[in-house]
C-alpha cells in the first residue's frame, strides 16, 4: 500500500498526462467543433503501443511516445477526414458515430488481447525522498506534458497557429482568406489523437491496461473542456492536472471504482449547474 | 385522430404484417428452444429499441444512457423479488415505476440542455449507474450468497417457470402491443409536439411549446417502454447483471435507431429484430457482435446521415411532393 | 396612454459588448410601430428581448399592465405577443399543415383557459393556411417551401394564437413584389379587423413609411428617433445609411 504523498506525488505526474489529452481535445472542439467521444480510445491505443512494444523487449520511453503518435496519427487523420468531417453538421452522428467508433476499438482490443488487465514494467525508481519514490514514467510523462502544453501554448500565440484560431473563431473568414479548412480540420484531429495516444504511452507503467481503460481520461478531458475552453492552455493545464489528482486521492482513500464515478457525478453537476454558461462551447450548426 | 400525424411513417406497412404472421407460425414450424429463446429475446430488445426512439429519435434528444432505464427495471425486478421477498407480479410494477423515476430524473436534468450535451449527460448518468452498481454487491436474506455485479442478483418468478412457448407468444404479444402503442403515442398531438421540438426548437418556441416539458415527458414514456422491456428481460433470463446498465446496450439502442432510420419507430424495432436474431442466432461472441454493430453504425451514417429508412423516406416523399404539386399554377 | 407593451429602460450586454442602453418605447392597441435602424443598432436584440427569446439585463417588459419580463417566449405566445423570424427555420420532416397545427394546439390551452375557444381545431387550420395563401402546398414538406411561402408560414403561426400584438422581424425583405404586396395586405386586413399591433422590424425606409403609425429609430442601443413615419426623411444621415445597406445586402 502506498503512502499517501506517493499517491500526491503520482497524482500530479498523471494528471499533467491527461492534461495533454484535454489540450487535445479542446483543440478538436475549438478547430472542428464537435465533442469527440473517441478521444479515450485513442488514449487505450497509446497504452496497448508501450505494451506490445514492451512485449517485444523494446523498453524505451521515446520508442513507445513516437510509435503511439505515429499510429494514432494515422488513424486519426482517417477518422477525420473520412468520417467526422462529412457528417460534421449532424449532431447525432457526430456523437453517437465518435462514441461507435470507440465502442469498435474497445472491442477490437478486447477481442485481440482480452478483457483482463495487462501491465507494463513501473522500472526502478530514479530517486527516493522520504520514502516518496520518482519513477521513470512519472518524471518522464510529467516532463513530456509539459513541454507539449507549452509547445501548444506557444504554437496558439504565433502567427503559425493563427489558422486554428481563426477557425475555432470564424470559419467562413478563414475560408475567404483562402485557408483550407477542411484539411486543417483532418490534421488538428490527427494531431489531438496523436496526443492522446502520448498520453496513453507515456501512463501506459502507471495504470492497468485493459479495452476500456479511455473511458476515466475521456470523461475527465470532458470535464476540462467544458469548464474552460481551447484559448487557456494553461488554465486548461491546471484543471486536468487537479481532476487527475482528486481521481487518484479518491481511488487510494475509497475504491478504484470511486474516481470514475466522482469524474463522472463531476461532469453532470457541470452540465446541470451550467446549461447557459456552455454557449461558448457549443459546436456550430449549419 | 385523423391527420394528426406527426410520425414520418403514416402508414404502417402491409410487410409487417407478414412479418407478425411468420413469428407466429415459426414455433409451430418447429423452431427449437434455443432460437425461441433467441427470438423472444429479440422481441424485449426490439421494444427497448423502439423507446429508444421515442426519446432519442422522434423528441431528438440524443441518449447515451438509455440502458439506465432497462437496467432500473431489471435491477428493480431482481432486488424487490429476492431480496425483499416481494411476488414478481409487484415487483415488475414497482420497477415499471421505478424505471420512469429514472426518465423523470435524466428528463428533468437534460431538459435545459442541447443537442450533444444532452448526449454527453445521459451517457454519464448511465455509465455512473454501470460502475455503482458494477461494485456494489448485495447479499441473500439468509446471507449465504453474495450478489451483484457481473454475476448478477436473481430474478425470482411467482409459480413454476414458464415454458419457452409461453415466453415466446408472450414477448411477441408484448411487442406487438408496445409498437401499436408507441405509434400512436407519436401519432398524437404530443408526438407532434414532440417532432416539432426535435426539428427546431426556435419554432417550437415561437409556437407556445413548453419545450422543458415536451422533453420531460419524451424521457418518461421512453423509460417506461425501456422499463417494460427490461422487466420482460428479467423475467425471461431469470437475472439481473450490471450489465444490464452498460454502455454498450445504450448504444446498441442508438446503432438500430440510426441504420433502422430514426423517429420512424418501426425501422429501429425491425433493425432491432433482424440484427439481434440474426448475430445471436449464429453462437457469435458477445465482443464481435458490438464490433460488427459499431462498423455498421459508422458505415451507415457515413453514407445516410439521415439513417437508411430516413433518406429512403425523403427521396419518396420529394417525389409525393412533385406528384402532388403537379396541378399547381405558378 | 392606453398602452398594450411597454418596454421600459432595457438594457443589455453580450461580454463586454453593451448592445441595448436603456431603450424605453411603447406600443399602444391596434397600433403599428415601425422600429428602424441600420444592422447591428440592437434592433433584433431588441425584438428578442420584446418577444423574450432573450432576458433584458435591467429593465422590465408590461404587456396589458403585467410584468411579463421573465415571461418565456413560448409562454409570451400563449399570452398573446407572437412573432415572425428573419431566417425562418422550418421543421425539416413536417408538412406545413403540421407545422401550423403545432402552433395551434399551442396556443390552444392558453385560449380555453380564458375562454375564447370557439369552433373546431381542423376548421381554424383551414382558415389559417387560405388567409395566409398556402391552403394548395398544406401537405408540403416545410422544409420545402419557397422563402415567399416560408414567410406565409411565419405569419400562419404567428396569427395562429389569436395574438395582440405581432412583432415583425424583417418579414418583407428580399421578397417578389407580389409576395410582398400579398403579405402587406395580410397584415393590413389582420390590423383592421381584429385591431392586432404590429412592431415591424427593417431597415427598409420605405415599407414602414408604407405601413406605420409612428417609426422609433435606434442606433447604438439607444432611442435616436421617434415620430411619423413621413418624417422618417428627415432622420436623413441613418436612413440614406439604412436604405443603402439594404440594396447591398440584397445584391
Amino acid at each position: 500500500m502506498p503512502s499517501l504523498a506517493q499517491v500526491l506525488v503520482d497524482g500530479v505526474f498523471t494528471g499533467a498526462s491527461y492534461a495533454l489529452m484535454a489540450a487535445g481535445l479542446a483543440l478538436i472542439l475549438g478547430v472542428v467543433k464537435v465533442i469527440n467521444l473517441s478521444h479515450g480510445a485513442f488514449f487505450t491505443l497509446g497504452a496497448y503501443v508501450a505494451y506490445l512494444l514492451e512485449t517485444r523487449g523494446v523498453e524505451n520511453p521515446v520508442a513507445a511516445v513516437s510509435m503511439a503518435a505515429g499510429i494514432a496519427f494515422a488513424f486519426g487523420v482517417f477518422l477525420g477526414k473520412s468520417f467526422i468531417n462529412p457528417v460534421r453538421s449532424h449532431p447525432f452522428s457526430v456523437a453517437v458515430g465518435s462514441l461507435g467508433f470507440a465502442i469498435l476499438f474497445e472491442q477490437a482490443a478486447q477481442i485481440l488481447w482480452g478483457a483482463h488487465p495487462l501491465s507494463v514494467d513501473l522500472g526502478p525508481p530514479w530517486a527516493t525522498f522520504n520514502g516518496v519514490l520518482l519513477r521513470r514514467w512519472g518524471v518522464i510523462s510529467f516532463l513530456v506534458s509539459l513541454a507539449l502544453t507549452g509547445a501548444l501554448s506557444l504554437f496558439l500565440s504565433r502567427p503559425a497557429g493563427l489558422p486554428l484560431k481563426l477557425i475555432a473563431e470564424d470559419e467562413e473568414i478563414a475560408g475567404a482568406v483562402g485557408m483550407d479548412v477542411e484539411k486543417i480540420r483532418y490534421l488538428t484531429f490527427g494531431a489531438a489523437s496523436a496526443v492522446a495516444a502520448v498520453a496513453g504511452a507515456l501512463l501506459a507503467p502507471a495504470v492497468a491496461i485493459t479495452p476500456t481503460m479511455g473511458r476515466v481520461p475521456l470523461i475527465l478531458s470532458l470535464i476540462v473542456v467544458i469548464a474552460s475552453g481551447m484559448e487557456k492552455v494553461w488554465t486548461l493545464f491546471f484543471l486536468a492536472m487537479g481532476l487527475g489528482l482528486l481521481s487518484n486521492v479518491s481511488a487510494y482513500l475509497l475504491a478504484p471504482s470511486w474516481s470514475y464515478l466522482l469524474l463522472l457525478f463531476v461532469v453532470c453537476l457541470l452540465l446541470v449547474l451550467r446549461p447557459s454558461g456552455l454557449a461558448a462551447a457549443e459546436p456550430g450548426r449549419d | 385522430m385523423k391527420k394528426t400525424g406527426a410520425s414520418p411513417s403514416r402508414k404502417i406497412p402491409g410487410a409487417l404484417a407478414a412479418v407478425a404472421g411468420v413469428l407466429l407460425l415459426l414455433p409451430l414450424a418447429g423452431l427449437d428452444a434455443f432460437l425461441l429463446n433467441v427470438l423472444t429475446v429479440g422481441f424485449l430488445m426490439a421494444v427497448y429499441t423502439g423507446s429508444w426512439d421515442i426519446v432519442g429519435g422522434v423528441a431528438g434528444q440524443v441518449s447515451l444512457g438509455h440502458a439506465l432505464f432497462f437496467g432500473a427495471a431489471t435491477y428493480g425486478c431482481a432486488l424487490l423479488t429476492s431480496l425483499a421477498g416481494w411476488p414478481f407480479p409487484l415487483a415488475a410494477a414497482a420497477a415499471l415505476l421505478l424505471a420512469a423515476a429514472a426518465g423523470a430524473a435524466a428528463g428533468a436534468l437534460s431538459a435545459p440542455l442541447k443537442g450533444p450535451f444532452v448526449a454527453l449527460l445521459t451517457l454519464a448518468l448511465g455509465e455512473a449507474a454501470h460502475e455503482y452498481f458494477l461494485g456494489q454487491t448485495f447479499f441473500s436474506p439468509e446471507g449465504a450468497y453474495s450478489w451483484g455485479g457481473e454475476g448478477g442478483i436473481p430474478v425470482l418468478l411467482s409459480g413454476p417457470p414458464f415454458s419457452p412457448w409461453t415466453l415466446y407468444y408472450a414477448a411477441l404479444a408484448f411487442l406487438v402491443l408496445s409498437l401499436w402503442l408507441m405509434l400512436r403515442i407519436t401519432r398524437s398531438e404530443e408526438g407532434l409536439f414532440w417532432t416539432a421540438l426535435s426539428g427546431s426548437e426556435l419554432s417550437a418556441r415561437a409556437s407556445g411549446v413548453d419545450i422543458p416539458k415536451h422533453k420531460r415527458r419524451a424521457f418518461v414514456v421512453g423509460s417506461l417502454f425501456a422499463g417494460a422491456a427490461g422487466i420482460g428481460f428479467a423475467a425471461c433470463v431469470g437475472r439481473a447483471t450490471a450489465d444490464d446498465f452498460s454502455l454498450e446496450l445504450s448504444f446498441q439502442a442508438a446503432t438500430f435507431a440510426a441504420i433502422g432510420g430514426r423517429g420512424t419507430i418501426v425501422g429501429p424495432v425491425l433493425a432491432a429484430l433482424v440484427f439481434h436474431s440474426l448475430l445471436q442466432g449464429t453462437g457469435i461472441p458477445s465482443e464481435v457482435r458490438v464490433l460488427f454493430y459499431a462498423l455498421v453504425l459508422l458505415l451507415t451514417l457515413r453514407f445516410f446521415p439521415g439513417g437508411v429508412a430516413g433518406t429512403l423516406r425523403e427521396r419518396a416523399r420529394s417525389r409525393r411532393m412533385v406528384l402532388q404539386g403537379k396541378g399547381r399554377t405558378r | 396612454m392606453n398602452g398594450l407593451l411597454l418596454a421600459e429602460g432595457i438594457v443589455k450586454s453580450f461580454g463586454a459588448t453593451r448592445v441595448l442602453r436603456g431603450i424605453t418605447m411603447e406600443i399602444g392597441r391596434g397600433e403599428v410601430v415601425g422600429l428602424f435602424g441600420p444592422n447591428g443598432s440592437g434592433k433584433t436584440t431588441l425584438a428578442n428581448i420584446v418577444s423574450g427569446l432573450l432576458q433584458p439585463d435591467r429593465g422590465r417588459i408590461l404587456f396589458e399592465g403585467k410584468d411579463i419580463t421573465r415571461m418565456t417566449m413560448d409562454a409570451r405566445f400563449r399570452a398573446g405577443i407572437s412573432r415572425t423570424f428573419q431566417i425562418p427555420d422550418p421543421y425539416p420532416s413536417l408538412t406545413v399543415v403540421e407545422s401550423v397545427r403545432v402552433a395551434l394546439l399551442g396556443g390552444q390551452a392558453a385560449r380555453r383557459a380564458r375562454g375564447e375557444e370557439r369552433g373546431g381545431l381542423e376548421e381554424e387550420l383551414d382558415s389559417l393556411l387560405v388567409r395566409t395563401g398556402l391552403f394548395a402546398q398544406r401537405f408540403w414538406p416545410a422544409a420545402k417551401l419557397s422563402q415567399g411561402c416560408l414567410r406565409r408560414l411565419e405569419f400562419a403561426r404567428a396569427i395562429s394564437c389569436r395574438p395582440r400584438m405581432i412583432l415583425l422581424d424583417e418579414v418583407f425583405s428580399a421578397l417578389s413584389a407580389r409576395d410582398e404586396a400579398e403579405l402587406v395586405g395580410l397584415m393590413r386586413t389582420l390590423h383592421r379587423e381584429e385591431e392586432i399591433s404590429f412592431l415591424v422590424i427593417s431597415h427598409n425606409p420605405l415599407i414602414l413609411e408604407e405601413l406605420c403609425d409612428r417609426v422609433v429609430a435606434i442606433e447604438d442601443g439607444r432611442v435616436f428617433w421617434e415620430g411619423k413615419p413621413g418624417d422618417l426623411a428627415k432622420y436623413v444621415p441613418a436612413a440614406n445609411h439604412g436604405h443603402e445597406s439594404e440594396i447591398h445586402g440584397e445584391g
